[in-house]
């Protein structure tokens, strides 16, 4: 089975290389990051002098102090450390509109696209649905609900998925033994699965992280992450960001505030006013992702099937009450 | 000789068509989107950005590491600065308190910012006009109602005089944005008011900040006051270390004794298996010795 | 140790040689065995998109075939636990076979959930990085605790047998062997004192290998009855899943029952009382299991609780042929062939257990599947492998494979130990300590 750190191919010439130029073998040194997190800070302690000789971002040859140089391992353990503590004092939550929603699919693209995921993995899906041969039909974007009570979390054996204090319910695909236990448990079938090599390209210097969650891992489970290394930077999911339609708002519900980066409401405000809810609240699982009714829709739902192929539409062909 | 005279000049006609097509390239020059903008913060410090973007599939797409030059005056330009976009496509420049800046013949300021453009992107310039406006803020407690009082006041001919008419919009700023909390309209004293929610969620000690501002008005730019005080309700989230659940870290503790209890109930009753064949061995041994000496 | 002449030369010849057909047999069985091994490799080498499963039916054959080896080893329980512990007399002849059902199968078992794991090197994080909360970890609990167990009370009882091989002087066995049952038979010699303490432990350990089968699948059935899934959160999985369990041993213990009987001429040994006692066991599991799945079915189809109404609706329609055959045909048919008196033949009874053995497997493969193929939100797709599941012929030869270890296994057995309990059949008055 393939590891991250072992070789791939991509990164043979750029390893052989370093070998050639007399890298430390002990550690394996990623220096592809950016300089201040490779290095441990600013410790006094007696260096033992010995160099190393390392290719920074920019593509130059620097040494450096061998003790100053954190490990990949080192470095890995931090940001998943980092991960599982999540960002202090928030709770996430996600307002998607259906009154809105017309099956532009940007947001699957998006996120796919953001996190590197083969095209027929898909973390948010759009299902049509229709309760009941007298109800309207919808169509129902679903990412991961990252309960409350999660369900995925409770029955992972060896703690891959957890849950941290800002809501978020994270994997850690060093971790995951693929035994799709997960799967089972999540009623919202929100995860997939890794079943072949997905062949992606991972970018240079990539160090894996739980929030980013890239490049997907064989034999591992995959899923929304409410793209939680952009939260760090203030910056709103990538699906909210890329639909055309305002449909998914995102934002902390401690502040209750939630945005879909042109409009800004208040949370409580909007439940209120618009008669949120959460689908199948009956579970129990509490879910940080609420809906709001498709009512008075602006235009016909057949309009979602008019620009897609047919590997798209032919899933809708069977839509109907159940 | 004339058939083939024919064929060669045939060809020489054609070629300038060929050539053409074989010498030239697809050469796609982006048009640009300029835009300057005037900001005065609550500090009262101006600063001047310019946004350079371009438009690609329906999206807008930064242009970083592009050289913006910032020029005062309207008929008299004069350039104060060059300033690189960053990857956002945002260039700014702060303009210093002592710098001079004369007023055109309508009362306001004028800048203009220039990219000069090179072989992909056009050139482009953006101009504006601003005058300058005191805008006032005040927080304060009526009759037990937070209020946010705004006033505004431009300076003419050395006096102060009120702005009316004008949108002051209030907000609250969130983490990924601002939430807007109201749009006011100066009336002829150049005030306005408005009640501030009593149940906004501040941070864990209540602490909100509120801003007005002209926002992308088109004589006064834009324009905010910010303060921060105690309107807000404290919010206290915290999830205690030890929280016990199915999905958490740490099992229930009826969990943990059940599952104690069971284990230790039957590996007992193995050890005591295991025992028992010890025991056999060791009396079979002792037997084999007893008959041995008999 | 001394014992019946007679005994040991009919229960000891198929130690002693090996027929050729033995040979063959076992040849066939590894071939199937070596398919298996290349369909794995494969799996392996190409990932797990070689199966038929996919992101709505994870769990497949793989699963479906855990249960069903985890159930088989339930006969070793109750057979040989429950009527060791009441000392029916007629369980003689046949509890080896049990407990070895038993042992061969807790080991085969978990075979099926490593086929399943995605990242097998990480296998060992269910021991570094356990979370009790997980049924899964409470299954490698059990699993490992049920097959520590077993293990020593099969050996327990191998003892006796052990010493009397090991003394039987006209013993024509390799060398290797002889002091394989002098090692393990710990120098036995049946005095008061060692069997006092021989039979206590057998005693314990009959009921703890009771109670920890009983608890064993029971965690099996809560890693299904404690999620959401429709058809699977039902409050009767737990006893459900024990009762089939039983069923399914029961079952293979009578087909072994006669193949042993056929094979190793042990027709005085093994009787058409024997075959009759185990096929009325048969019967009343039969009937428990029936009721089981009826009161299970019935509550699901009565209530108009959607997602219920939507697997059922499956049931009926793409699994109708499965559904009947496991549900039907294979409690009502065993139960004629031997409730009736005429039809209480040896083969009869045998082809009832076979009947019920092939049911229970589709038993398991409808209750694992058709729920995942029914999931809350309805599966919107437009291929076909990924609508409903269609077992690969990797499956196939695994789930063969399968079979053909438990049968190379018990094969090899029986050339090292008597299938039958020498010590067991003895009559207790005739030891002797031999010099």
């Amino acid at each position: 089975m393939k590891e991250m750190e072992d070789n791939e191919p991509g990164k043979s010439s750029r390893r052989n290389f370093l070998r050639k130029v007399g890298v430390g073998v002990g550690a394996i040194s990623v220096a592809g990051i950016a300089g201040s997190s490779l290095l441990k800070g600013n410790e006094t302690k007696a260096k033992s002098g010995e160099k190393v000789k390392l290719l920074s971002t920019d593509g130059k040859l620097v040494e450096v102090d061998r003790d100053d140089i954190k490990s990949a391992k080192e470095i890995v353990a931090e940001l998943k450390e980092e991960a599982r503590a999540g960002l202090p004092n928030r709770k996430f939550g996600m307002v998607v509109d259906l009154a809105r929603c017309k099956n532009a699919r940007k947001c699957v693209d998006a996120c796919q696209e953001g996190h590197l995921l083969p095209k027929d993995h898909e973390w948010i899906k759009l299902y049509l649905l229709q309760d009941d041969s007298t109800t309207a039909k919808y169509w129902f974007p679903r990412p991961c609900f990252h309960c409350d009570k999660p369900m995925c979390v409770s029955v992972c054996p060896v703690g891959a998925t957890y849950k941290r204090p800002d809501g978020i319910v994270l994997i850690d695909n060093q971790r995951c033994i693929g035994c799709k236990f997960c799967m089972t448990g999540c009623p919202y079938s929100a995860r997939v699965f890794n079943w072949k090599d997905p062949e992606v390209e991972i970018p240079e210097g990539h160090v894996y992280n739980p929030e980013t969650n890239i490049p997907p891992v064989e034999g591992t489970v995959g899923k929304c992450v409410f793209c939680a290394d952009k939260l760090r930077k203030n910056e709103l999911p990538r699906c909210v960001t890329a639909c055309p339609m305002g449909v998914i708002y995102f934002g902390d519900i401690l502040e209750d505030t939630v945005t879909n980066g042109v409009e800004t409401e208040r949370f409580s405000k909007l439940m209120i006013d618009r008669a949120g809810f959460r689908y199948r609240e009956d579970l129990g699982t509490l879910p940080s992702v609420y809906y709001l009714p498709p009512a008075e829709r602006m235009f016909p739902v057949e309009s979602g099937l008019e620009d897609s192929d047919e590997s798209i539409k032919g899933r809708y062909k069977n839509v109907g009450p159940r | 000789m004339k058939k083939e005279l024919i064929y060669t000049i045939l060809f020489l006609s054609l070629l300038p068509f060929f050539s053409v097509n074989l010498f030239s390239q697809e050469v796609t020059v982006i048009s640009p989107y300029i835009q300057l903008q005037y900001f005065k913060n609550t500090d009262d410090q101006r600063i001047l950005q310019t946004a350079l973007t371009y438009s690609k599939n329906r999206m807008e797409l930064p242009l970083p590491g592009m050289e913006i030059t910032f020029f005062k005056g309207g008929d008299k330009k004069e350039s104060i600065a060059t300033i690189l976009t960053d990857n956002k496509g945002i260039a700014m420049f702060e303009l210093s308190s002592e710098m001079k800046l004369n007023t055109e013949r309508d009362g306001m300021w004028a800048f203009s910012s220039e990219f000069k453009g090179n072989d992909t992107i056009e050139a482009g310039t953006s101009e504006i006009t601003v005058k300058d406006v005191r805008l006032e803020m005040i927080l304060s407690v009526v009759d037990s109602i937070k209020t946010i009082t705004v006033n505004a006041f431009v300076n003419e001919n050395g006096a102060e005089k009120p702005v009316s008419g004008e949108a002051v919009k209030v907000y609250v700023p969130r983490m990924f944005s601002f939430l807007p909390i109201s749009e006011l309209t100066l009336d002829d004293a150049g005030t306005a008011s408005v009640e501030f929610p009593s149940d906004l969620p501040g941070d864990k000690d209540g602490n909100v900040t509120i801003i007005a501002k002209f926002e992308e008005n088109m004589v006064f730019g834009n324009v905010e006051k910010r303060e921060t005080l105690m309107w807000g309700l404290p919010t206290d989230y915290s999830v205690p270390k030890t929280h016990r659940a199915l999905w958490t870290k740490t099992a229930p503790k009826w969990m943990i004794y059940t599952l104690s209890v069971l284990l230790a109930g039957v590996w007992g009753h193995y050890i005591f298996a295991l025992v028992s064949l010890i025991r056999i061995r060791i009396d079979a041994k002792r037997k084999a010795k007893e008959e041995y000496r008999i | 140790m001394e014992a019946d002449k007679k005994l040991i030369s009919d229960l000891t010849p198929e130690i002693e040689k090996t027929s050729l057909k033995w040979y063959l047999t076992f040849f066939i069985f590894f071939v199937f065995f070596a398919v298996g091994i290349y369909g794995l490799i494969q799996q392996i080498d190409k990932g797990h998109i070689v199966t038929g499963m996919r992101d709505n039916v994870v769990w497949g054959f793989y699963i479906v075939n855990f249960i069903f080896f985890m159930g088989l080893s339930y006969s070793g329980a109750l057979i040989s636990g429950v009527l060791h512990l009441f000392h029916t007399g007629w369980r003689k002849p046949i509890i080896r076979m049990a407990e070895l059902i038993t042992i061969i199968s807790l080991i085969i078992g978990p075979f099926f959930i490593f086929f399943c794991i995605g990242r097998l090197d990480r296998l060992y994080f269910l021991f570094t990085h356990p979370r009790i909360q997980s049924p899964i970890t409470w299954d490698v609990i059990a699993i490992l605790t049920d097959l520590f167990g077993c293990f020593i009370y099969l050996y327990l009882s191998f003892i006796e047998d052990f010493a009397i091989l090991r003394d039987y002087p006209d013993l024509k066995v390799a060398p290797w062997k002889k002091k394989l049952y002098k090692t393990l038979s710990l120098g036995f010699t049946g005095t008061e004192k060692q069997r006092k303490i021989l039979s206590n432990a057998r005693m314990v350990m009959a009921a703890m290998v009771i109670a920890i089968a009983i608890i064993v699948y029971s965690v099996l059935a809560w890693i299904f009855g404690v999620t959401l899934q429709p058809g699977w959160h039902s409050t009767i999985f737990g006893p459900y899943f024990v009762i089939a369990a039983v069923f399914s041993g029961t079952g293979l213990l009578i087909i072994l029952m006669w193949i042993f009987r056929k094979v190793y001429h042990l027709e005085e040994y093994i009787t058409k009382r024997h075959f009759v006692n185990v096929g009325v066991l048969l019967t009343v599991i039969a009937a428990f299991y029936g009721y089981f799945t009826f009161s299970d079915y019935l509550t699901k189809w009565y209530g108009s609780i959607k997602m219920d109404s939507i697997l059922i609706d499956k049931l009926f329609t793409d699994y109708y042929s499965l559904f009947i055959f496991a549900n039907y045909i294979g409690i009502i048919l065993p139960c004629i062939i031997i409730a009736i008196p005429k039809f209480r033949t040896i083969p009869n009874i045998t082809i009832a257990a076979i009947i019920a053995i092939t049911a229970l497997w589709v038993n398991r493969y409808i209750i694992v599947i058709p729920t995942l193929e029914t999931p809350f939100l309805p599966i919107q797709d437009t291929r076909p492998d990924w609508i409903s599941y269609s077992p690969t012929w990797i499956e196939w030869s695994l789930t063969l494979a399968g079979v053909s270890v438990f049968a190379m296994l018990f094969m090899l057995v029986s050339k090292i130990a008597p299938i039958i309990s020498i010590s067991e059949m003895q009559e207790k008055d005739k030891i002797e300590i031999l010099k």
